[in-house]
């Protein structure tokens, strides 16, 4: 290592003790400005706003209590998207899930060629989220996608009801570009997490004669139980939020059906009501805390 | 454990089968960029071979020619491929969009990530855990909920469809992650080095400078690349902020259009924007584990 110069001048002033590089402050100042600034205050102005009103005469904002609230409430198009909103991310978070722990398995070994296989993997994870969506609306294109076009070949699904003009079919549409998307992730994750188990449970339980299957249920999953919090937690949260793909992939259709709950705020924020654009996405976001929460809680994650 | 000379052939293929059928759409996609338009279109069966590939698609997009000056070239034949689709093609700006945004948050995502990580790192303070605690909230934070009154915001601010703007909101998603990320590689340099240099005589500010920062140099480069890619494919927040400035994800999306879909385009435009981060990605493969989980896994 280098040698350090020191320079130490006795000041001619003094500097309070907070402001010298011995305290916190400097040092979080300006972290805590930028976040005060552009995540707190945009914050507290989406509160307020959804307590307000577009006055389509005046053009002015009044204050309207709880109107946004019960609005939404009694909106059966936002419970429909909240719905939405959970079957995606539920469906998503458990395919990826049992995805990424077999196909971790899978790639977990030393064997020649592998970590090829293991940086190829990592590839879906670098492409822009709009670019995906767009590459599962050419594959799944009714007339000339080449995922349809097999589809059709095997007769699961009739050309006369195209991928996405279905509302189950366009919510699984959908699913494919986040599955594909974000299974990598999973993988990467859980392969470190087996990177890193110890050794030696595993050789007592070959000795005691314990098959693949008991030794992955008993041990290896256990085991991974952190890992496994992490990646759930992360990623659930990314799920419950989602909005590009849906946007280019259904743009919530047919009609609302693979509408999200981010993606209906989006939707009335374009129609110019911004109090209840801002009132839909406090729910996403109060949804978002509370579970959080909870699950940091009841897992024990630490970061 | 033993396994049979079959078993390992059968992982083999079923390895290799996974990764090809997760590399497939990537490569379809590439496939498409260099088709000509007919090819795409072809609603006989999907086109693997036996079509001329051709330039053209990137020829538009990455070169800026005009489609009519291909067309020209083509002669009459391709007259009929020219229609629909009112807006430029020409991704150059946005590509230069792209990156001075992507840069630009990157440094400065970095520049405050770094003093803050080290001090969380280094400094026992009251409310420490509360503070980390409400840095990582932000990660949590749904880009909808802060966009529309950013909007606003921006709007008064004069920051709407500015690079600036974009910068800072940027920055703003990414400093959880960051903070998170370079705390966790500042954690891996033990407290005896800064006490070492502190005794020395070194200031608190020279010990950082000098002594620490170096030797976390690698986790700061695997911080700069998961923000740098972040910010070149983010796409809801550059949506609503920006009109006239077009980044990337924004501008492929631009080229579906009521009258015709330019897949041709999308796909080039697509295909060049993934290069530049997989390569990245590549270069600090050893981090990214630690890196998607915010730190808290070490690889």
């Amino acid at each position: 290592m280098s040698t350090v110069t020191v320079t130490r001048e006795t000041p001619r002033w003094a500097l309070p003790r907070f402001m010298t590089a011995e305290h916190p402050f400097p040092w979080l100042a300006p972290i805590t400005v930028m976040l005060l600034v552009f995540g707190i205050y945009p914050l507290a102005y989406s509160v307020w706003l959804s307590f307000h009103k577009r006055n389509v005469v005046s053009r002015q904002l009044d204050f309207a209590g709880l109107h946004q609230w019960t609005r939404a409430f009694s909106d059966a198009r936002m419970w429909h998207s909240l719905e939405t909103t959970l079957i995606y991310t539920f469906v998503a978070l458990a395919v990826q899930l049992a995805l990424g722990i077999l196909i971790a398995l899978l790639l977990d070994t030393d064997r020649k060629g592998y970590g090829v296989l293991r940086a190829l993997m990592t590839l879906p994870l670098v492409v822009p989220p709009a670019v995906t969506g767009m590459m599962f609306l050419l594959m799944q294109d009714g007339s000339f996608g080449v995922l349809s076009f097999y589809l059709y070949a095997l007769d699961l699904i009739s050309p006369a009801q195209p991928i996405l003009t279905q509302p189950g079919t366009a919510l699984a549409a959908i699913l494919l570009a986040d599955i594909w998307q974000w299974t990598p992730f999973m993988v990467l994750i859980i392969l470190a997490g087996l990177r890193a188990l110890p050794k030696e449970p595993f050789e007592a339980a070959a000795i005691d004669g314990a098959n693949g299957i008991q030794t992955f249920l008993r041990l290896t999953l256990p085991m991974l139980r952190k890992v496994i919090a992490v990646a759930v937690l992360i990623r659930g949260v990314d799920l419950f939020r989602i909005y590009d793909y849906v946007y280019i992939i259904t743009a919530g259709g047919p009609g609302t059906a693979t509408e999200t709950l981010s993606f209906y705020a989006g939707r009335i924020y374009f129609t110019g009501d911004f109090p209840y654009a801002a009132t839909l996405s406090l729910i996403v976001l109060v949804v978002l805390i509370v579970v959080s929460n909870l699950f940091v809680r009841l897992f024990k994650v630490r970061f | 454990m033993e396994s049979s000379r079959a078993q390992t052939i059968a992982r083999d293929v079923l390895a290799v089968l996974v990764v090809a059928i997760f590399m497939f759409p990537i490569a379809w996609w590439a496939l498409s960029s260099i088709k000509p338009y007919s090819a795409i279109f072809d609603r006989s069966g999907p086109v693997y071979t036996g079509f001329t590939p051709t330039p053209d698609n990137y020829r538009v997009t990455l070169l800026g020619v005009s489609r009519v000056d291909i067309g020209m070239e083509q002669g009459g034949e391709a007259a009929g491929v020219i229609k629909g689709g009112a807006s430029s093609y020409d991704s150059r700006q946005s590509l230069l969009d792209s990156a001075i945004i992507a840069v630009g948050s990157t440094a400065l995502t970095l520049l405050l990530a770094t003093l803050a990580a080290y001090c969380l790192s280094r400094m026992q303070f009251s409310g420490q855990q509360s503070f980390l605690f409400w840095i990582l909230s932000q990660r949590f934070m749904p880009p909808i909920a802060i966009v529309i009154p950013i909007v606003f915001m921006f709007r008064d601010l004069g920051l709407r469809d500015t690079y600036t703007g974009l910068i800072l909101v940027h920055s703003l998603i990414n400093l959880p992650l960051a903070v998170l990320l370079l705390k966790s590689f500042f954690d891996d340099v033990p407290r005896e080095v800064d006490e070492a240099a502190l005794i020395d005589g070194a200031t608190r500010w020279q010990t950082f400078r000098r002594v620490v920062l170096p030797m976390v140099k690698g986790g700061i480069a695997a911080t700069a690349v998961l923000c740098f890619i972040f910010s070149w494919t983010e796409f809801l927040l550059s949506l609503f902020l920006t009109t006239s400035i077009r980044t990337v994800p924004v501008k492929i999306s631009t080229f579906v259009t009521s009258t015709a879909t330019e897949w041709g385009y999308i796909t080039a435009l697509g295909t060049s924007a993934i290069i530049p981060s997989f390569i990245f990605i590549l270069l600090v493969q050893r981090h990214l584990v630690r890196g998607l989980t915010l730190g808290s896994l070490k690889e």
